[in-house]
């Protein structure tokens, strides 16, 4: 099956939040009310029952005057998740077209890929002790529904669909914005970390929407997966044959040379 | 050939370790074993005889943080009630001369049982310095980090992520030396009365002088600083 993607036009979304609400009503999420930061933005980032959210970025620049900026964020549902690789309890999957599935009843609470994720998703639900994110809403999917956020938006910024097909739109609204007033529109999602399934056009250059530019596996996190964990740790077995290993000879020997028992009188030398 | 020595208190016997020191080692040694067994779980990836042990893996990771308090307050309490003893530890170890480096050089030999003539040691001879060494900034590193996971919300993402190969490390480094610690302490014929040095607290006055000579004259012997 192709990959479905959801792609996210930044100059479409008026921010109402539409699919804030669906997102919590369809996966049955308890509200989370946080204090007032200075701007309309409803929590600081995504949380253990805040799936997705729209971020707000007010800035001012010298040649565009004052802008007011937003962006929807949720799970990336990436080619190549590294939340999937670092989870010890292989409770990430993906699924046949694309979404990345996290399931509750495997999860330990560890929180690798909290911090494994480049774009810091997975967030840490206390009261359970698991972790929770995005699913893409795969029920809703394999039944032949959209995912709730794209079904509900009102302003077409959301479309749900064939992610080859979604990148041509993509590209060719990106090509009518720099023509049309946004000389740095550009998208986002068709190469990054090897492609996501969540797409974005954006009005300006992704660092401007609090997105990583160019986003990486992080070093630190390859290291200890890649090098650490299935190498690293030979070393504890060697280390007990070794010791498993004089248990023999040293008593061997010992005899071999007639010496007695009385270690206590220091006669090993 | 017996596993250790016979205890013997018909011959004298001089302090090695007091009751601080021995009672900071084995709170280590439960508490590391502990940690080691419960954090193995996760670190070899799906062990899941291992987990049921704890009661899973919820089980597992509650055991893990319990212990790791626990050992924290055997740090503290070693640190605060035996802060002196860890200053004169401290001053051995950086005793290391040459003596020592010939110990380490020789030591593979003796280490596989062969008979080898070794220099006069101070209180810890040269592998114990370096166990010494080693195994604290291993815990050290495994406490820092161990927290620093625990508690990720108050610490940047990025520290995080280097704490995760930070823990691992210092696990794999520190059980190593505990392996190696662990069959050296006890079941090696060349290591004699250093079990009952770490578990009564007194070794045989013989053989003090005879495995830390330097040590023995200074602490018992002749050169005994009055």
């Amino acid at each position: 099956m192709a990959n479905l993607a959801n792609l996210y036009d930044v100059s479409k979304c008026t921010a109402c939040r539409g699919c804030q609400v669906a997102c919590k009503n369809w996966n049955q999420l308890p509200a989370v009310i946080e204090p007032f930061k200075g701007n309309y933005q409803t929590h600081e980032d995504t949380n253990g029952d805040t799936f997705t959210i729209i971020k707000f970025f007010e800035s001012e620049d010298p040649v565009d005057g004052l802008k007011w900026d937003f962006i929807k964020r949720n799970c990336m549902h990436c080619l190549d998740p590294e939340c999937m690789k670092v989870c010890p309890k292989q409770a990430y999957t993906k699924t046949s077209w694309g979404a990345t599935l996290h399931d509750p009843d495997k999860c330990i609470g560890c929180q690798y890929c909290a911090a494994a994720c480049p774009f810091e998703i997975p967030k840490y639900r206390k009261r359970e002790d698991v972790i929770t994110k995005c699913t893409m809403c795969a029920d809703r999917v394999e039944a032949g529904m959209q995912p709730a956020c794209a079904a509900t938006c009102p302003a077409g910024a959301l479309t749900f669909g064939d992610r080859d097909e979604l990148i041509q739109v993509a590209e060719a609204r990106a090509k009518f914005l720099r023509a049309n007033g946004f000389p740095r529109a550009t998208i986002y999602g068709k190469l990054e970390l090897g492609g996501l399934n969540n797409l974005y056009v954006l009005t300006d250059t992704p660092d401007k929407f609090g997105l990583p530019v160019n986003p990486k596996a992080s070093g630190n996190v390859t290291f200890w997966q890649d090098w650490v964990q299935p190498y690293f740790g030979w070393l504890i077995p060697l280390m007990l044959t070794a010791s498993a290993t004089s248990f023999v000879t040293s008593r061997l020997i010992a005899s071999k040379n007639g010496e007695h028992g009385e270690h206590g009188e220091g006669g090993h030398e | 050939m017996a596993l250790i020595p016979e205890y013997r208190d018909d011959v004298p016997r001089v302090e090695r370790f007091n009751w601080l020191a021995r009672f900071s080692h084995w709170g280590h040694t439960v508490t590391f074993l502990l940690c080691l067994f419960t954090g193995l779980v996760l670190f070899l990836d799906g062990v899941n005889w291992l987990a049921a042990i704890f009661g899973g893996y919820r089980g597992a990771g509650l055991v893990h943080r319990v212990s790791a308090v626990g050992m924290t307050l055997v740090i503290g309490i070693g640190m605060v009630f035996g802060f002196k003893g860890i200053i004169e530890w401290i001053k051995d170890l950086l005793r290391f001369g040459m003596n020592d480096i010939i110990f380490v050089m020789k030591f593979p030999l003796e280490f596989l049982g062969f008979p080898v003539k070794i220099p006069p040691q101070t209180r810890f001879n040269g592998g114990e310095k370096g166990n010494s060494m080693v195994t604290p900034t291993c815990v050290f590193l495994l406490v820092l980090s161990g927290y620093i996971m625990w508690f990720p919300a108050i610490f940047p993402v990025g520290l995080v992520r280097v704490s995760y190969w930070t823990h691992d490390i210092a696990m794999i480094g520190a059980t190593c030396m505990v392996c190696m610690h662990a069959y050296l302490g006890s079941f090696h014929p060349g290591s004699g009365e250093s079990f009952w040095g770490m578990w009564k607290g007194t070794v045989r006055a013989d053989w003090a002088q005879h495995h830390h000579a330097v040590w023995y004259e200074e602490t018992y012997g002749d050169k005994k600083a009055e």
